[in-house]
């Protein structure tokens, strides 16, 4: 056993931690340092990086992903009894409802986080010498002021009342408390008036509106961004909800994409065909090691090679031998089988693809499974197989009724491992099948993030992966439990 | 479990008294008759598993040092490597962000090898050497992040990215691929400790060490070698990740994730470089930590 040499020489046998055997993780570690609070804090200093770390890009990411799939961020418009966030909600109307815009009236901008092309208007606070000779201040809207005098950064500092036009019009223009149309008037300019400018504020348009097909429903008010307005100025249609509802939308969407049953029934007969030859290939390739040939480390390293091998890579090598000019087609024509190049690899053949793809499986992730298993032959006691073989049992019989149990929770371990990373597979899959004429579960999570620019369905897909992962676990653990029982009584 | 353990059917038979009877004799006869035959199906297991590993390697190794004519050319010429020609590979290299995919993932790799091994160190050694309430907790959640799809993880972190403005940045894919690779170098490094009997640390501190000198004289020569392994394990990890990779970056592409990408719009002989590219580490890195893989694995199957 050339992996746990190192360790085991100098230690005491009672300690139970035998270094690098696979049964380390069993062994408790001894209570290494004295009592108090001090020390007893300790390792929690020790583990609270990795903690912190996993929480803010492990657990807090998959929360938020999760809350993509289930969640709309923008589901619905709400409307307020008032054109002030702190209006009443009378209405919520479905991201598209089509609008009759009935008002329009600016509120102070409170948050510019996310705001770009917002609709705006600017009001200004003013102060000048009103008509009985006092001096007067208050708020006016933009327009109402010729601007006469910039400061360096270009902006407003000072300039005159412009004229009211028009018939019947008040020649005066008032000046309010607040930059708001509703609030109290608390004096009067002459037009012409000249007046310093010491305030700027910038209003978003609220529009007063209501859902156009229906008119039974209220009218209220909402921020312009959220409304699209159309060319004639009094309708338009909700662009973008307020507040976001849960929705089971990206799921039923997920569901009805042209492309989900595809890529879900060839990621389950992908499975089908790869786990139960992979598990025997990987029985014989950890006998093989277990034997210990000579040779024996030179066939371990062989035997790993394609564990650090990418998923790519190996579906590279293995198009470097299904492609039309590749190894198989020269090999095939050397013996005189095939006349000329056959194609392997296209939308006519995919009953060939999916062989190609069992074979790149077969080839990249079976050593994972090996080295599982081998790790649970170190642990069987050579006295139990030594016993079994001087009562008679062949090798397959040792096989068969040895090993074989006592390897079921390595198997048990790698089935769930190998299970969770078919549901994955991706690269080879790409590569083989070109990512449209053969997809599986994974392809169309990227294909939703990357080309469709959908990030909820994607994130439905990845829910989708996830849950399928968790329920085969389950399954798996159950199942093999169910069968250690079985085999007790 | 010792070396003579290890050969156990003749070394088992030959221990049974009385050797000379003629049941035991025709029994140990029997035996080794029918071992020999399964030493031969053995070794010839083992050759044809190993050539079956290592043909298609040899294969695209042999594409990847030729001209690009022989790379079209058709039916293959089995003979590896002729003509031999860098032609296919300065080709590779030459194409447009080869080079900066190159240098992407290998910043990324090393970011993250520095990164999750900083962080797994503490963990791995408090998890090996303490026990405290939450231990078994601790494990259990590290095991069941590493069961995590990667798909799952790779979006979310994608549109948080975006808000945070951190998207399509080599340090933001490094961040993502220490998620990945710390549950696994946590449990690689705690195993590595735990080869370190503590006593050693004990017998330091009684000679006049205090903590952190018999950590730093004793047990860090010790562990050092495994968790030099598990960094390379982590590194392999990030060289070889394609698909978080392709998710979050977009300009700044590592090579995994631009050759991902260009699969359908590039020619056999990019495609056959860049796969010698991916694989490389790999082989030379398995060869350093096949030691230690038995560690990591028997590890998570507890």
């Amino acid at each position: 056993m050339a992996n746990n040499n190192e360790g085991d020489s100098g230690e005491d046998p009672n300690r139970g931690m035998t270094g690098g055997t696979p049964t380390a993780g069993d062994a408790e570690p001894i209570q290494a340092h004295k009592p108090g609070w001090r020390s007893r804090m300790v390792p929690y200093f020790l583990i609270a990086p990795a903690l912190i770390y996993l929480a803010m890009f492990f657990a807090y990411p998959m929360f938020q992903g999760l809350m993509l799939a289930i969640f709309d961020d923008d589901a619905a418009l709400v409307l307020v009894d008032e054109p002030s966030l702190d209006g009443d909600e009378i209405e919520r109307l479905t991201q598209g409802t089509r609008l009759n815009i009935l008002g329009r009236q600016g509120n102070l901008l409170t948050d510019q986080s996310d705001a770009t092309d917002l609709l705006t208007e600017q009001w200004f606070l003013v102060s000048g010498e009103a008509a009985d000779g006092s001096e007067v201040s208050g708020w006016t809207f933009e327009a109402r002021v010729r601007v006469r005098d910039e400061a360096a950064d270009g902006t407003p500092v000072g300039g005159t009342i412009r004229p009211r036009l028009g018939a019947g019009a008040d020649e005066a223009t008032p000046l309010l408390a607040e930059p708001n149309e509703t609030s109290d008037t608390v004096a009067e300019l002459e037009q012409r008036a000249p007046v310093s400018i010491d305030d700027i504020a910038i209003l978003e348009v609220w529009f007063q509106v209501q859902a156009a097909e229906d008119p039974s429903t209220a009218s209220g008010w909402a921020p312009s961004r959220f409304v699209e307005v159309f060319d004639d100025e009094e309708s338009g249609r909700v662009d973008e909800g307020s507040v976001g509802e849960f929705t089971t939308g990206f799921i039923s969407k997920m569901f009805n994409d042209s492309f989900f049953s595809d890529a879900w029934q060839t990621t389950l007969l992908l499975m089908v065909l790869i786990l139960p030859l992979q598990f025997v290939l990987a029985m014989l390739m950890a006998l093989v090691i277990d034997a210990r040939l000579k040779l024996g480390s030179g066939f371990l390293y062989v035997f790993t090679l394609p564990m650090g091998m990418s998923d790519l890579a190996v579906g590279i090598l293995f198009f470097s031998i299904f492609t039309g000019n590749g190894l198989l087609n020269s090999i095939l024509e050397a013996f005189g089988i095939l006349d000329g190049p056959k194609t392997f690899l296209s939308a006519d053949t995919i009953p060939w693809i999916i062989f190609a793809i069992v074979l790149a499986e077969l080839w990249r992730a079976t050593s994972i499974v090996m080295v599982i298993i081998v790790s649970g032959l170190q642990a069987i006691p050579r006295e139990t197989l030594e016993a079994a073989e001087l009562f008679g049992a062949g090798y397959w019989q040792r096989v068969r009724h040895i090993m074989l149990p006592l390897l079921l929770p390595s198997i048990q371990v790698a089935l769930i491992l190998r299970t969770i990373l078919a549901f994955q597979v991706f690269a080879v899959v790409i590569a083989l099948g070109g990512g449209d004429i053969v997809t599986v579960l994974a392809n169309e999570t990227f294909r939703q993030y990357f080309e469709f620019r959908n990030n909820n369905v994607a994130s439905a897909y990845a829910l989708f992966i996830l849950l399928l992962s968790m329920a085969s676990a389950f399954f798996y653990l159950r199942a093999v439990r169910a069968q250690t029982e079985v085999a007790k009584t | 479990m010792t070396k003579t353990n290890g050969m156990s059917a003749s070394a088992a038979g030959q221990e049974l008294p009385p050797l000379d009877s003629p049941e035991v004799v025709a029994l140990h006869s029997k035996m080794k008759r029918r071992n020999r035959r399964g030493r031969v199906f053995t070794y010839v297991s083992a050759v044809v598993i190993a050539l079956w590993i290592l043909v298609p390697i040899f294969f695209v190794f042999s594409m990847a040092f030729t001209t690009e004519d022989t790379v079209r050319s058709y039916p293959k010429n089995f003979l590896p490597f002729v003509p031999f020609s860098t032609e296919t590979m300065s080709f590779f290299l030459s194409s447009e962000g080869v080079l900066r995919g190159l240098a992407n993932s290998v910043i990324v790799a090393v970011i993250t090898l520095v990164l999750s091994t900083v962080i797994a160190v503490p963990a791995g050694y408090a998890v090996a050497r303490y026990l405290f309430p939450g231990r078994d907790l601790f494990r259990l959640a590290v095991l069941a992040v590493r069961a995590f799809p990667i798909v799952v993880l790779s979006i979310p972190l994608a549109v948080l990215f975006l808000r945070a403005g951190l998207f399509d940045s080599v340090f933001s894919l490094a961040l993502m691929h220490t998620a990945l690779a710390l549950p696994t170098t946590i449990l690689v490094v705690s195993s590595v400790f735990a080869s370190v009997p503590y006593e050693l640390e004990e017998a330091g501190q009684v000679f006049g060490a205090t903590p952190l000198q018999s950590f730093r004289y004793i047990v860090a020569p010790m562990v050092l070698p495994g968790i030099a392994a598990s960094g390379l394990f982590t590194f392999v990890l990030s060289w070889n990740e394609v698909f978080a990779a392709s998710v979050l970056t977009l300009e700044n592409r590592t090579l995994p994730a631009l050759v991902l990408t260009s699969l359908s719009n590039s020619s056999d002989a990019f495609q056959f470089a860049g796969g010698f590219f991916l694989m490389v580490p790999s082989i030379i890195f398995m060869f350093f930590i096949r030691k230690y893989l038995f560690n990591m694995w028997g590890q998570v199957s507890k």
